[in-house]
């Protein structure tokens, strides 16, 4: 048996950079708590009142008749924004994807657009547009155009570049120019996908549809700021009730027809 | 006097199967026992209730005197950690590192604030140092398991199994995933170590030709019945034959 | 010899099946067109000329900032951006702290057996659906505005996803380590130390990152119902209309979350 203090140690690189992650998380967190002011008391007390506040959300369904609409101009966003945001990014996806690109400056400047576009949230794009174009639901259906353009066409460039190459190979080999490959040879293998992907971002778009009228940019989430404002809590617990069940239904729907198309 | 005792060990899985239909075995101390027969014929279910991770419905299996049946909490871990075990898909942990892996071999006789923290002791990782040298990669302790080839994996497998220092050795189908010259590189490691520590080994396998090359004895099980038992020598192809009941293959042997 | 051409109607029709799938298809286009334009008609957008005038006169602005930032406001963007990418940090770990016991009930294969899991999913369905933003006003609500209730808004959101991503790793897990550790006489909290632990770690760790990524973007918004970080002072700035400042917040943002990203997935491809 060898003696106890002549035991092999592990390489020097890995304890280094164990201790390094260690030291370097160890300092982010002692940062963001010393930036955030956050601490456990804070923690605690908030917990406790927020169920506090949790218990006073009893729902008076009075409010429902005046639910309703800005319910249905939710949704209504969320479906004309996945529409006009779907059609617009199409053009975006063949530019951002190697394989159909048109040329590498095409490619670089598509995929810099992409990237800005994704990196910029969904309230943000409404807070943006209501700036713009004032309160109502114009920002919102703008915004979300914008939003569904980032979302979609970075997933649908995924999609366009795993496709199968033979395909395009025969195609270009039999003469067909780019336009004539994409149609003939991409879309048929993304098509499925596309538009399971279109259901998704319809999904989503509902959720951010709910949320972006609180910076003013229409549907029930306007209404929710006005009773917040009047600090109409029961209105506001039946309003929560009612968003609750329409993403779970919407989220349902979506998770079906995807599971129906492939 | 015997090692190992299967007292009428029978198993019945929830499913309705009959896995194994009343064995009785003696196995005395030190000697490598090669279980043949085709799968489903209950040869792991066999090695599997010497260290209960198969409970017998029916019987009992005993170890040094102890019913290792019968033993349940603390009693059945301490039986266990006299008792090693090597598996067909090796077993390991693949992104934790080899030393790492063969340590969890002495768990079974650890404190528990120790275990948890993963504090083990300086004596336990010598050992463990030495048993990577003695399976011949000592120069691998602090690679990541999924870094290893198949045979030097199943060899942090055995590494494992002898950091337990046990009395017994159980082995189900070690070969069956690695190719012919590695088979037998790991097989004559395993045989040469349960040799120079008398460890008693019980080893699942296939192979005809690795059965007659290794064993000490060997057994014969047939739906889940012990249809022989004997020497290599007497272990013919027509005795073979009638245990796997059908003529032999080529797929039977595992050539050199 | 060559064949005559064929006259049209000598060509085969499609079989039934596909022939229905083609109106189908058809009916399906018509009906989303439709939906499209009653919901155009009935949503009350205003003119055209309002979109036209509204970017005309805001839009260009917007552009021209866009060009030319006011960098003065550089500091106080750089400060709220930070104290934006403490608080993902912060809200990331609070959630995933809190995902990690969940998931193994959710999982079903290893504590309990399934009778939690069915419960333990719907808690996470439940936590996903609701809206980050609305919890976050209900924590200013409660508690008052600041960082915290931005913190504790993330933290609980992401329990939902966390959890789920979680107990799908733990459900694809490799039961063969476990079978070893306790073949070689290892206690249950042996099993789960030395063989799910080291197993489901890079994947856990590559998850939080990700979701790491998503909290820094909700991030930048929470301030804007006052739960800290960026989005107040944007907000600001958008209700006065003040695009040079608007634009340097933007940039700040933006660049700070591709930087981000970009070394997220660097890290998260290496872990597994």
């Amino acid at each position: 048996m060898p003696e106890a203090s002549s035991l092999p140690r592990p390489p020097a690189a890995g304890r280094i950079k164990a201790a390094l992650t260690v030291a370097l998380f160890a300092a982010l967190f002692v940062l963001a708590f010393r930036q955030t002011g956050f601490n456990f008391q804070a923690l605690f007390s908030g917990t406790a009142d927020f169920f506090r506040f949790f218990g006073r959300l009893v729902p008076d369904w009075s409010a429902l008749p005046q639910i309703w609409p800005p319910l249905i101009q939710t949704i209504q966003i969320a479906y004309v924004a996945t529409i006009v945001g779907s059609l617009l990014a199409m053009p975006i996806v063949f530019l951002a994807s190697s394989n159909t690109s048109t040329d590498p400056v095409t490619l670089w400047i598509a995929r810099t657009l992409l990237t800005v576009l994704r990196s910029i949230p969904d309230l943000l794009w409404a807070a943006l547009f209501v700036a713009v174009l004032g309160l109502g639901a114009l920002p919102g259906v703008v915004a979300l155009v914008f939003f569904t353009m980032g979302v979609l066409a970075k997933l649908g460039s995924e999609t366009v570049e795993a496709i199968d190459p033979g395909p395009l190979e025969a195609l270009r080999a039999a003469g067909a120019g780019r336009n004539r490959t994409i149609v003939f040879a991409v879309v048929p293998q993304v098509a499925a996908t596309m538009v399971s992907y279109i259901l998704y971002v319809f999904e989503i778009n509902v959720r951010a549809s709910v949320v972006i009228g609180l910076v003013g940019a229409g549907g029930i989430g306007q209404l929710l700021l006005r009773y917040l404002n009047f600090f109409d809590y029961t209105g506001v617990a039946a309003i929560i009730v009612v968003i609750f069940a329409v993403v779970l239904l919407i989220d349902g729907f979506s998770v079906w027809a995807r599971s129906k198309l492939i | 006097m015997a090692h190992i005792r299967f007292n009428d060990v029978e198993v019945v899985y929830r499913t309705g199967l009959k896995a194994l239909k009343g064995v009785t075995l003696e196995i005395p101390r030190g000697q490598f026992v090669v279980v043949v027969g085709l799968s489903g014929a209950g040869k792991s279910t066999l090695i599997r209730t010497v260290n209960s991770l198969v409970v017998p419905t029916k019987g009992s299996v005993t170890v040094n005197d102890v019913n290792v049946t019968a033993s349940r909490g603390g009693a059945l871990r301490r039986a266990r950690s006299d008792i090693g075990m090597i598996f067909q898909t090796f077993n390991l942990v693949k992104r934790s590192s080899v030393l790492r892996n063969v340590l969890a071999g002495r768990l079974g006789d650890l404190p528990a604030w120790r275990g948890v923290l993963g504090a083990f002791p300086r004596e336990d990782v010598a050992y463990a140092h030495d048993c990577l040298a003695r399976v011949g990669i000592p120069e691998k302790a602090f690679v990541r398991a999924d870094a290893l080839s198949g045979g030097q994996q199943q060899r942090v497998g055995i590494a494992r199994a002898l950091a337990q220092k046990p009395s017994v050795m159980l082995a189900d189908e070690p070969v069956a995933s690695l190719d012919p010259p590695t088979s037998h590189a790991v097989m004559s490691d395993l045989k040469r170590i349960a040799r120079e520590d008398g460890i008693t080994t019980i080893v699942n396998l296939h192979f005809i030709d690795m059965a007659r090359d290794y064993a000490d004895r060997i057994i014969g099980m047939r739906d889940g019945v012990v249809v022989f038992d004997g020497t290599p020598d007497e272990a013919t192809d027509a005795v073979f034959e009638e245990i796997y009941g059908r003529p032999l293959e080529s797929k039977d042997l595992r050539g050199a | 010899m060559v064949n005559a051409p064929r006259i049209p109607s000598d060509v085969p029709r499609p079989p039934a099946h596909v022939r229905r799938n083609r109106v189908l298809m058809i009916a399906g286009v018509v009906l989303l067109v439709a939906l499209f334009v009653l919901a155009l008609v009935t949503m009350n957008l205003p003119t055209w000329q309002r979109f036209v005038t509204g970017m005309q006169r805001n839009f260009m602005p917007l552009m021209r900032g866009l060009v030319r930032p006011e960098t003065e406001v550089f500091g106080l963007a750089w400060r709220s951006m930070s104290e934006t990418f403490f608080m993902a940090i912060l809200g990331t770990a609070l959630g995933a702290l809190l995902a990690f016991p969940i998931s193994f009930f959710a999982a079903g294969n290893l504590l309990g057996g399934t009778r939690w899991a069915l419960p333990g999913k719907a808690l996470l369905v439940a936590i996903r659906t609701f809206p980050e933003l609305v919890l976050a006003i209900i924590f200013v609500a409660a508690a008052g505005p600041g960082p915290t209730a931005g913190i504790m808004a993330m933290g609980i959101h992401s329990i939902g996803y966390l959890g789920k991503v979680f107990s799908d790793v733990i459900e694809g897990i490799d039961q063969g380590p476990m079978e070893a550790i306790r073949a070689a006489g290892g206690n249950q909290l042996h099993t789960f130390l030395y063989s799910v632990v080291p197993q489901v770690l890079p994947e856990f760790a590559s998850h939080v990152l990700y979701r790491f990524e998503i909290n820094l973007r909700a991030a930048t918004v929470l301030g804007m119902v006052g739960a800290g970080g960026i989005g107040l002072p944007l907000i600001q700035r958008l209700q006065f209309r003040r695009w040079d400042e608007v634009s340097m917040l933007l940039i700040v943002i933006v660049g700070f979350i591709i930087v981000v990203d970009a070394v997220s997935s660097r890290v998260r491809n290496r872990l597994v």
